[in-house]
């Protein structure tokens, strides 16, 4: 019945199109240029490579193939398995619910730099140069002093953030017909403007120098745990599972519709993405440098930093055309996380609640922004910047991430079992797997998801307190995660009434 | 640009480049069908 009856995408390339518009977001364009960087380049592209295919294409199949066996978003997927192990499909659908909450944030953040892009609001020149970070702090995000100063509402930022939970509502409102044919335009116009940023980062001077950094190689870092851990960690967050709408996104595929190919595609796409963005960023970087007489580590920076301080000093320094510039690396920051935040919304939350209580598409998805819009107006106040891209952060898209794809990992693996997954994945592919998978779902993806756990959180958190924070602000962390587990179970043990489409 | 860097990209891009291409081959109606 569910077969008959399930919304589809009307295209094979509307999937493939919303796939890599989930997985292509704003860390690909913010943290693995930086990553490359600072791990060894060269020798940081191996350990990534193989992490791409040892855990994250593996992970997509695993994803997508339960969402089109069981016909099911994550928490049916894991009902489908067995009744008790429903939670499990209900804990990605909150760290999805919470990462949107203050991704949109960020991206109302990128809404408001398009507009001060028009006239170069933060300044030209070296007067820009120097203003840029004043002007994030203090006049955009108009930062308290730590998280225990909330302070007030910022109402640029809530304005911005309310245009764009509308935006979300308006792409998701008519489900996977409407997602497809959005992610298409979304995801060309964006490397459109990627290609521009890259051919006008390459004609600046000392563009080759910046790459020469991006991409020199130290071999010997393939010998540190850091860099397989920065690797491993990059390939785990970049392609947007382990935030259940990969199930959902998968259940739409029809039924004689491929999974192992399409997975493999949105890996390399991704990928590929994430790498042409480094020639952007540090293009730019090589122009900072040498303009500004300063070294790199003054110039290369990750996440907020680059975006919102480095790229604004780049476009207060450039020859010409520097507001045309400016919009375009902000609408392009835009678009790239708008199809994240449409996917985690609809597929993350929305499709699974359809799923569960037979609500209806609109009501549901009016529910879900008003009630994310209103958690998110939280992040759009002076403390927001700590608690909502920092803390929440690190207690949901890294925590939250990594033990639910563990556990997820362990239970299709070892319960399901995987073999059935991989047969069924196999039917209609346009090729097959082999074992091979199995002993990656098994074993191999579970223990890299807990090596970065422990690695790169608990032997950091449990000492001492997450990024110098008191101890009560980084408490929050663990109380995010053992609530969202509760509600996890209350909701699993609900009776499930079904998706009324 | 050094060589070092300019090995490091070509390698990166034919393994994409390759990898993709690869994927559309395998891709049924021969690689350029959209539709499914």
């Amino acid at each position: 019945m569910a077969e008959l009856t399930r919304e589809r995408w009307g295209k094979r390339s509307y999937f493939i199109f919303a796939a890599l518009g989930s997985a292509i977001g704003l860390g690909n364009l913010w943290r693995f240029p930086h990553l490359t960087y600072s791990n060894g380049g060269g020798a940081f592209l191996v350990a990534w490579m193989v992490g791409l295919l040892a855990i994250g294409i593996p992970w997509l199949i695993v994803e997508y193939g339960m969402g089109k066996y069981f016909q099911k978003s994550a928490p049916g997927a894991f009902e489908g398995i067995g009744k008790k192990w429903e939670w499990l499909g209900w804990w990605p659908v909150w760290v999805a619910f919470l990462i949107d909450t203050y991704y949109c944030v960020v991206m109302a953040w990128a809404l408001r730099y398009i507009v001060s892009s028009a006239t170069v609001a933060w300044g030209m020149g070296t007067a820009g140069a120097e203003g840029a970070a004043d002007y994030y702090f203090g006049t955009v995000l108009r930062l308290s002093g730590g998280p225990g100063e909330i302070g007030s509402i910022v109402p640029e930022l809530l304005v911005a953030l309310a245009i764009v939970w509308i935006i979300i509502f308006l792409v998701v409102q008519k489900g996977a017909a409407s997602i497809g044919p959005v992610s298409q335009w979304v995801m060309i116009t964006a490397w459109v403007f990627l290609v521009v940023l890259v051919i006008r980062g390459l004609t600046l001077v000392g563009a080759t120098d910046g790459l020469n950094y991006y991409l020199q190689t130290d071999w010997s870092k393939l010998a540190s745990g850091d860099v397989w851990f920065a690797a491993l960690s990059q390939i785990a967050f970049t392609l947007s599972v382990g935030m259940a709408g990969m199930y959902a996104y998968g259940s739409f595929i029809k039924k004689r519709g491929d999974v192992n190919n399409n997975a493999f595609i949105t890996g390399f796409g991704n990928c590929a993405t994430s790498f042409f963005a480094g020639f952007a960023v540090f293009s730019v970087v090589g122009f900072l440098m040498q303009t500004l007489s300063v070294p790199i580590e003054e110039v290369s920076s990750s996440s907020v930093g680059l975006a919102f301080i480095t790229w604004p000093v780049a476009i207060s320094m450039l020859p010409g055309a520097n507001a045309l510039f400016g919009i375009i690396f902000f609408v392009c920051l835009f678009l790239l996380g708008l199809s994240s935040a449409y996917f985690l919304a609809y597929g993350g939350v929305i499709s699974p609640l359809m799923d569960k209580f037979g609500w209806g598409r609109t009501k549901t998805t009016l529910g879900v922004c008003i009630v994310a819009f209103a958690i998110g107006i939280l992040f759009t106040t002076q403390g927001g910047l700590y608690w909502g891209p920092d803390i929440l952060d690190r207690a949901v898209a890294f925590y939250g991430l990594l033990i639910t794809g563990a556990l997820s990992c362990i239970v299709i693996g070892w319960v399901l079992p995987v073999s059935r997954l991989r047969e069924f994945v196999n039917e209609t592919s346009d090729f097959k797997i082999g074992p091979w998978f199995d002993v990656l779902v098994k074993a191999v993806i579970p223990a890299v998801l807990i090596f970065v756990l422990v690695y790169g959180g608990f032997m950091n958190d449990i000492p001492n307190s997450y990024a110098g924070y008191p101890r009560w602000a980084s408490n929050a962390i663990w109380g995010t995660l053992v609530v969202t587990l509760i509600l996890s179970f209350i909701l699993g043990s609900m009776k499930t009434k079904g998706r009324a489409d | 640009m050094s060589i070092e860097a300019l090995v490091a990209a070509v390698v990166m891009w034919v393994v994409f480049i390759g990898g993709l291409s690869w994927c559309l081959s395998k891709w049924r109606g021969g690689g350029s069908e959209w539709e499914e």
